[in-house]
């Protein structure tokens, strides 16, 4: 039968090419997956109706049509988006002009080169699984196309087959092939999806509810000990200036870049690996203290990479958690006491009451925090909303909120006392992952806290959450879940329960880790990973680098060689190979037994050599002729011929 | 096998010395070159590394790698998809001038895995799949166009197994040779009046068919040899019995052939050995320098067109 | 039973001077349920081994000397008319006995080859519409002069095939053509042997030589071997299916004779010669020569 007109070579690359465009769809404009799809499906209805597929013009009106789609979706000649639909329309057309094997190996090249287009958009585990599946099924194609009677099963076994014999070529290419980065020209302007993280601003009055995004934000993985749940606070925007509602970056933030602040106890080191981002902030733990570039710290002790954030970038990172920034400059003390107009009544009232102008400020702050505790404040995902002087309704009527609304009050409050504080935004917390050893941080672990400037203290840290709520510092419970979730938040009734839900939760943090790591080692792996890995192979220049990719692709290729190549004629027989080595202990004296000659007969004629053996001899092969033709030989006599042959000795 | 054999080109194209042993296939016989398809699969995998390159994605890059890797570990599947195969000699029939030689060549696979697509080529290719451990002869065709020792040239299997990626190889060359007898004449001449020998009586429309007498039935006998007249007159079943097989001779004498050249003399006689051997006539056979005295019988013919085919 | 064909086997011996193998070669193939070809000169013991053998075994036995001018009816027998019962009586021919001895066979017509061959096949006879079964057991051995002689219709292939073995006896070697020289007559001699083997054992020892095992491991040589027939050069045509059934029964007889109760290569090997020679290459009456590239060449394990 005709290679072209085979329905299983035909049946096999159009499910292979729809796998690959599948994944496309949520990157590709509908009309054009539309497209595509049913051209697929006209194809695929081809296969058993020849007769419906178009003729030479209407393939015309077809390429007509889909450059005109393109060209309404017009993105640009050049590109990711642009390339990708391009291809894919080719694809699409491509199928209707199958004439020879040439055409197939045409559309199993481009289905090749629009998986690789996938890695564009999306990177995961996931992703590069099920790449690697079609990767496969792509291969059976061409297995199937060249042999003789296609067979699904074996084609597909042969393509893992090879796959598996392919991947550690591949891996230790990988690893060592030379990464250069590629020149600025090269570079297409892309909007990649970036997600918003924190905002630069906060207004925690008017948010009803806050978005428990599970996604993350960076993954942190320390080299020594972790800092105690309390200390793990993510340093992000500094928000000193408000109007009594939004809280607001300070303008100029440059004036306080040579001070360093002072470093006391242990120190922290670890290495963060940021997801993408749409702002250039990086959270650090507080407070970092050693950073390399890309990454700079600002006046309010941030750290900020001078890099794109829209890629995953990992950095290593060095923090105290104990530290004295020492002095207040001018610019700060009137950053951090900014009020928007004189204090109410009723908050100056509060504020004496809690010795805010008589006491000292540790005494204040004190009292403060004791205030949020005993009088009836709660902790809440779902505050009601506080449109007109969100402050004073929080303090007073509807004593609900969420970190940000107690940050924000504690602060106005210190500023009535004329003590300088500020908020900051971050994230607290973070999941660890038993497994891996490192800690997740989500949108969920967003969090904002107070800072005071005290005297011989310099900035001091004041979470007034974890008044209400210390669940959400102390116990490194993500208190939004805890509180959001009622499923997960209610004490499971049963063990049965409980077991579930300690297995989900550890097979989570299998897979958090596993794509931590893949992160790290495979997506991240660019030329300043490399280097520092390979350095630390001592592998240090690119030339060392291609002589070791040299020899570890020879040394595979001998292993994969031998494996392959060896394969000697199999004798499934085992009686026969054990006779085979009583065989080859007598051709060492001089005897071979000639293909033509039987067990016995080639008995009788080394007896007449050896007729001091003629026991032994006997007795072999009489075992092995049982073995080998007669009727009930057993398992031990497998054993006895095993034993007397090894110890047959001439 | 010397150095300077080794590094001979038409190892290439032609193979070895030609043989009558079996020949199994191994590193020394085997070449293998990308196709055209695997330069294109190469293009398609430095496209790939350029995306990779100017993306900086790393995922592409390691489809890239895999597909380089895949690339270069077909290379071995192709060898293992000849290694090991036993080529063998086989029989061949020998033909008249202008038909087509078949050689057999038997193929035989000793190892536990299946040979996909075996494409084998002497004047044409033939697709075959050889089960794991299982054997499969092959008839190759040869055409001939005159008459003597014919010999056919290399074969030559080929795989492109299993990606197609690559072409790996084989030329064999065994000792192919066959024996061509000259084509029988197209013309129906009468065998030639032999002057010389009295035995010959009138033959071809008689010979086989002289009454020779009745004898008594027997089960054995066609009913056709039934002599109905007796039956009829109820003196009993006869059978008729013929004779004169053995009683006619001719002879088929070079010299008395007609025919503008040699050829179409041998062809003549070629074509009178095959009538006479046919309707069993016994004929004696002279060519310069060669007799046989009358005969009839397979060998005989035999002798008569080998004769033929190498004067 | 295995010493009465020891016992058997000894005593034929003694009358057939020199040829063992022979011997058991020609109860092998009585084993295996076939038939047997000697092809041989005049005068080498072809008509003494028959005799011994129907002797010792208690069979009737019956000569048919083929000429040129036998009929079938002459081997098969005739149907005469009765006067006085005004009935058509058959009268058995000589081929209704155990053992039969086809004595030359090639020089009868193939008319009257074919008709003992077809009884041979069929083991029985249909005359005129009525079947008669042939005694059990029915053994034929027939000889043949080597084909090259004058006047002869050697047997076509597909009747060779007919006969489960073909042996040659040759001529006795020194030691024992004095001992014959020196010996009593023969024919005496096989007056006095006394029957070694019942025919209700012989019967019993066919059954059980198709109880033979035969393991995977020897099908796959005996297939080795067919194969190797059918693709080497060195034959025309290889062995039919019918030849390789042949094989294997005449080494399970073999391997019954040698007390085992499972075939072993050696016991094809060693009646190879005899069951393929003739059926390989029917001019050439060597057969150990015309099997001797399968033996070489076909691997045992």
């Amino acid at each position: 039968m005709n290679i072209v007109h085979n329905k299983n070579n035909l049946i096999f690359l159009l499910c292979s090419i729809g796998l690959i465009v599948l994944p496309h769809f949520r990157n590709l404009p509908a009309a054009i997956s539309a497209f595509f799809y049913l051209l697929l499906g006209w194809r695929f209805i081809g296969i058993w109706k020849q007769n419906w597929l178009p003729g030479k013009p209407g393939i015309f009106l077809l390429s007509v049509c889909g450059l005109a789609l393109l060209y309404s979706q017009y993105q640009g000649m050049l590109g990711r988006d642009a390339g990708t639909r391009l291809f894919i329309a080719a694809l699409a057309l491509k199928l209707f002009e199958i004439r020879s094997e040439r055409d197939l190996y045409l559309i199993t090249y481009l289905a090749f080169i629009v998986a690789a287009s996938q890695f564009l958009y999306e990177q995961s585990l996931l992703m590069a699984a099920y790449i690697l599946f079609v990767c496969c099924v792509l291969l059976a194609t061409l297995i199937s196309i060249n042999s003789n009677k296609p067979q699904t099963g074996a084609a597909l076994k042969t393509a893992f087959t090879i796959i598996v014999q392919a991947l550690p070529m591949a891996v230790v290419l990988f690893i060592l092939f030379p990464r250069i980065e590629a020149p600025r020209w090269m570079l297409f302007n892309e909007r990649h999806q970036a997600k918003s993280g924190l905002s630069d601003s906060m207004e925690p009055g008017s948010i009803t509810s806050l978005g428990m995004s599970d996604e993350l934000v960076f993954r942190v993985k320390f080299t020594g000990a972790l800092p105690p749940p309390a200390q793990r606070y993510w340093r992000g925007p500094v928000l000193s200036r408000t109007d009594g509602k939004h809280w607001t970056q300070a303008a100029n933030m440059e004036f306080r870049q040579l001070d360093k602040p002072v470093f006391k106890g242990l120190s922290y080191q670890y290495t963060l690996l940021m997801e993408p981002q749409d702002k250039k902030w990086v959270f650090a733990l507080d407070m970092p203290a050693e950073y390399s570039l890309p990454l700079s710290r600002n006046a309010n002790y941030q750290l900020i990479t001078s890099a794109y954030p829209d890629k995953r970038v990992e950095y290593k990172i060095t923090s105290y958690t104990q530290y004295n920034t020492g002095y207040i400059t001018h610019a700060e003390y009137e950053d951090a006491t900014q009020l928007p107009g004189k204090p109410s009544g009723k908050i100056k009232q509060l504020v004496s009451q809690l010795h805010g102008f008589d006491g000292t400020p540790d005494i204040f702050i004190k009292n403060l925090l004791n205030h949020f505790r005993t009088q009836n404040f709660h902790y809440t995902l779902t505050p009601p909303l506080m449109e007109e002087d969100p402050i004073e309704s929080f303090l007073f009527k509807t004593r609900y909120g969420f970190c940000s609304h107690y940050a924000a009050a504690f602060v106005y409050l210190m500023r009535t006392a004329h003590i300088p504080a500020r908020v900051v935004t971050g994230y607290q917390g973070g999941e660890l992952n038993k497994i891996g050893g490192f800690l997740e941080i989500r949108q969920a672990d967003a969090h904002a806290w107070a800072e005071v400037w005290l005297k011989n203290r310099g900035w001091t840290r004041v979470d007034s959450t974890a008044a209400v709520a210390p669940e959400r510092v102390e116990r490194n419970i993500n208190m939004e879940r805890f509180v959001s979730g009622n499923a997960f938040s209610l004490a499971p009734t049963s063990n049965t329960a409980q077991e579930v839900f300690n297995w989900l939760k550890q097979a989570r943090q299998l897979w958090g880790n596993v794509d931590y790591n893949w992160q790290r080692w495979v997506i991240n792996y660019d030329n300043r990973n490399q280097a520092r890995f390979l350095s630390s192979l001592g592998i240090p220049d690119i030339k060392t680098m291609i002589y070791w990719m040299i020899v570890i692709t020879a040394l595979l290729t001998l292993v994969l060689s031998w494996f392959l190549l060896h394969q000697k004629q199999k004798n499934t027989d085992r009686a026969l190979r054990i006779y085979n080595r009583f065989c080859k202990k007598i051709s060492n004296r001089g005897l071979l037994r000639g293909s033509g000659e039987g067990a016995k007969d080639f008995a009788e004629r080394i007896k007449i050599k050896f007729p001091e053996s003629k026991g032994d001899i006997d007795q072999i092969t009489e075992i092995f002729i049982k073995l080998h033709y007669g009727k009930n030989a057993t398992s031990d006599d497998l054993k006895a011929l095993s034993k007397y042959v090894a110890l047959f000795k001439m | 096998m010397t150095l300077k054999e080794r590094f001979r080109l038409s190892r290439f194209y032609r193979g070895e010395k030609a043989t009558d042993k079996p020949v199994i296939l191994n590193h020394r016989r085997i070449f293998i070159l990308p196709t055209h398809r695997g330069f294109n699969f190469a293009i398609l995998i430095a496209l790939i590394l350029l995306i990779a390159f100017v993306y900086n994605n790393n995922l592409a890059y390691l489809l890239a790698f895999l597909l380089a890797s895949i690339f270069f570990i077909s290379i071995l599947h192709s060898y293992k998809s000849l290694a090991g195969l036993i080529l063998e000699k086989g029989q061949s029939k020998r033909v008249f001038a202008g038909e087509a030689v078949g050689f057999k060549v038997n193929i035989s696979n000793p190892l536990d895995i299946e040979r996909y697509n075996l494409q084998i080529t002497l004047q044409d290719s033939k697709g075959l799949t050889i089960k794991a451990q299982n054997k499969a002869c092959m008839t190759l065709y040869s055409s001939t166009q005159r008459r003597g020792w014919h010999t056919a040239g290399t074969v030559t299997i080929s795989s492109t197994y299993p990606l197609g990626l690559f072409r790996a190889w084989s030329p064999v060359q065994f000792n192919f040779k066959e024996l061509v007898y000259p084509k029988p004449s197209k013309l129906e001449l009468p065998f030639p009046e032999n002057s010389s020998s009295e035995t010959l009586q009138g033959f071809r429309q008689k010979g086989a068919d002289d009454f020779y007498g009745l004898r008594e039935y027997q089960s054995s006998d066609s009913i056709k040899q039934i002599h109905w007249k007796t039956f009829a007159k109820g003196q009993g079943v006869f059978s008729k019995v013929y004779s004169g097989e053995s009683s006619t001779e001719i002879w088929l004498n070079y010299g008395h052939t007609p025919g503008h050249d040699t050829e179409q003399r041998l062809s003549q006689l070629c074509r009178w050995v095959l009538d006479a051997e046919s309707i069993g006539v016994r004929y004696g056979f002279s060519l310069p320098g060669f007799e046989l005295s009358p005969d009839n019988s397979l060998s005989h013919t035999k002798k008569c067109l080998e004769a033929l085919a190498l004067f | 039973m295995q010493n009465d064909i020891r016992d058997l086997l000894y005593s034929a011996n003694r009358i057939i001077l020199g040829k063992p193998y022979k011997i058991r070669l020609a109860l092998c193939c009585l084993l295996a349920r076939g038939h047997l070809l000697i092809e041989d000169i005049p005068g080498v013991g072809k008509t003494t081994l028959a005799h011994t053998l129907a002797k010792l075994l208690g069979l009737n036995y019956q000569r048919i000397q083929f000429t040129s001018d036998i009929l079938p009816a002459d081997i098969l027998g005739t149907s005469v008319f009765d006067a006085k019962n005004h009935e058509f009586k058959f009268h058995p021919g000589p081929i209704f006995n155990q053992m039969v001895l086809a004595d030359e066979i090639n020089r009868a017509t193939p008319k009257a080859q074919s008709a003992l061959l077809e009884a041979m096949e069929e083991q029985h006879v249909t005359i005129e519409g009525v079947t008669y079964p042939l005694p059990n057991p029915f053994f034929v051995i027939a000889t043949q002069n080597p084909s090259h002689q004058i006047g002869t219709f050697p047997l076509p292939e597909s009747q060779l095939d007919r006969f489960l073995m073909r042996i040659e006896l040759g001529y006795p070697d020194h030691e024992a053509e004095r001992q014959l020289l020196k010996g009593q007559n023969r024919h005496k001699l096989i007056q006095s042997l006394e029957v070694k083997l019942p025919s209700d054992h012989l019967l019993s020892m066919q059954q059980s030589v198709t109880e033979v095992y035969v393991s995977n491991a020897l099908l796959d040589y005996c297939q080795a071997i067919i194969s190797f027939t059918r693709t080497s050069p060195d034959y025309h045509y290889g062995l039919s299916p019918r030849a390789g059934l042949a094989l294997l029964n005449a080494a399970k007889a073999w391997a019954f004779m040698d007390q085992r109760d499972a075939v072993l290569p050696e016991d094809i090997q060693a009646v190879l010669a005899a069951v393929a020679g003739h059926r390989l290459r029917s001019g050439d009456n060597d057969s150990e020569a015309i099997v001797a590239p399968i033996l070489a060449k076909v691997a045992v394990l």
